[in-house]
């Protein structure tokens, strides 16, 4: 063809302009290009929180010094006497005897390492407790306004210099803010690692609950880096021998030694 | 010093019941007050999750062999810490210090064991790096 008709450039100019206009982020919000070599490149910029980490000795939710009790939640009225009745039925166990996982926030208290990988818009938590996983979007997207309710909720973080900051909502009612203290529909956690030295990173957990919470329930864990460490299978149903029933009465399975494991 | 405080910690921790430090389950079948040995030959060691499992055969005082079930730590958690699958084999002569099942089933919570040549295995202690 001779000439391209007018409206065709019209619309190829239009179009250009559109693109042009768009922000020249790196990450636009739940981008679905794939990540740019650049986007990689980015992440060695990031502090380094790659790796297997554990709980340290002494390091797991206490107080400040060593003995110090962690100073528990400040529970509303409602939700003291919940716990009250909760305690009142004698429960020898929770579900984790059942093999059901603790969901959050209990999942990162856990005497088990954790792996945590960095890629292009993503911090992905591998926890060896129960084999669970953890999924922090740091692309920018918001918080779902009416999420789903899931054992570890809908988490999005952002780097604020050597922190990285991560917002958590949406808790299915399987899992409970702490023993004996169901979480109300509006709870929602702000989780704070650094890296406080070169094989140290430090989580400050803040629990916020309206309905549960007369304040902001804040505890720190300090994790130490494992260099040489890989994180270990953990299929809890492999061969649990313990178990909770609806009356909340524990036990343990001692017959058929041979067992699920046994040939 | 870090051995003594990790320790400290673990018993404080196994006394209060505290929920952080157990995983998986509580210690309510078992009697945290009492201790019990046991001696006997090893029928099979569960290098298994959520729990290690040591079945050892154990003549009674009437001469009746029973086998007894003793709960231990993940072998996660262990296998950081000196353990493999092969620490307890089938046929092995040991005693094991344990916390026994409050309802007397042969049964308890490991606490230590003493192989034939005078070894212990123990589930505490320093990770390995």
């Amino acid at each position: 063809m001779r000439s391209t008709p007018i409206s065709l450039v019209a619309s190829a100019v239009t179009l250009l302009v559109i693109l042009a206009e768009r922000p020249a982020t790196a990450q636009t919000a739940a981008a679905k290009t794939a990540p740019t070599a650049a986007d990689w490149a980015a992440l060695a910029k990031l502090p380094d929180l790659s790796g297997v980490w554990e709980i340290g000795p002494g390091g797991g939710g206490r107080g400040r010094g060593r003995g110090a009790a962690p100073q528990g939640p400040s529970l509303t009225p409602a939700a003291a006497a919940k716990r009250k009745e909760l305690q009142s039925l004698g429960r020898e166990d929770n579900q984790t005897a059942n093999c059901v996982p603790p969901g959050m926030p209990g999942i990162m208290g856990q005497p088990y390492p954790m792996e945590f990988l960095l890629t292009p818009g993503k911090v992905t938590i591998v926890i060896e407790a129960y084999t669970q996983v953890r999924h922090i979007y740091t692309d920018g997207r918001p918080l779902p306004e009416d999420p789903d309710l899931k054992f570890h909720g809908t988490s999005v973080g952002r780097w604020e210099g050597n922190t990285l900051v991560v917002d958590t909502i949406g808790f299915s009612p399987l899992t409970d803010l702490a023993a004996n203290v169901p979480h109300g529909d509006n709870m929602r956690i702000r989780e704070r690692f650094t890296l406080t030295s070169p094989d140290t990173m430090s989580i400050e957990t803040t629990v916020t609950d309206p309905d549960v919470l007369t304040a902001p329930y804040t505890t720190t864990r300090t994790l130490q880096r494992h260099r040489s460490w890989t994180i270990a299978e953990y299929v809890c149903q492999e061969n649990n021998r313990n178990f909770v029933d609806e009356k909340g009465k524990a036990g343990i399975r001692l017959d058929d030694p041979a067992g699920t494991s046994g040939k | 010093m870090r051995r003594l405080t990790l320790a400290l910690i673990a018993v404080t921790l196994l006394a209060a019941g505290a929920r952080e430090a157990t995983a998986h389950h509580s210690f309510a079948p078992f009697n945290l007050e009492a201790e019990k040995t046991i001696s006997g030959t090893i029928k099979k060691f569960d290098w298994t999750n959520p729990h290690t499992w040591i079945w050892i055969d154990v003549a009674g005082d009437n001469g009746k062999v029973e086998t007894w079930g003793i709960e231990g730590m993940s072998p996660n958690y262990l296998g950081r810490r000196g353990w493999s699958k092969n620490s307890l084999k089938p046929g092995d002569k040991v005693s094991i210090v344990i916390r026994p099942m409050r309802d007397g089933s042969p049964g308890g919570m490991f606490v230590k064991a003493t192989l034939a040549d005078g070894r212990e295995l123990r589930p505490t202690g320093q990770a390995a790096d």
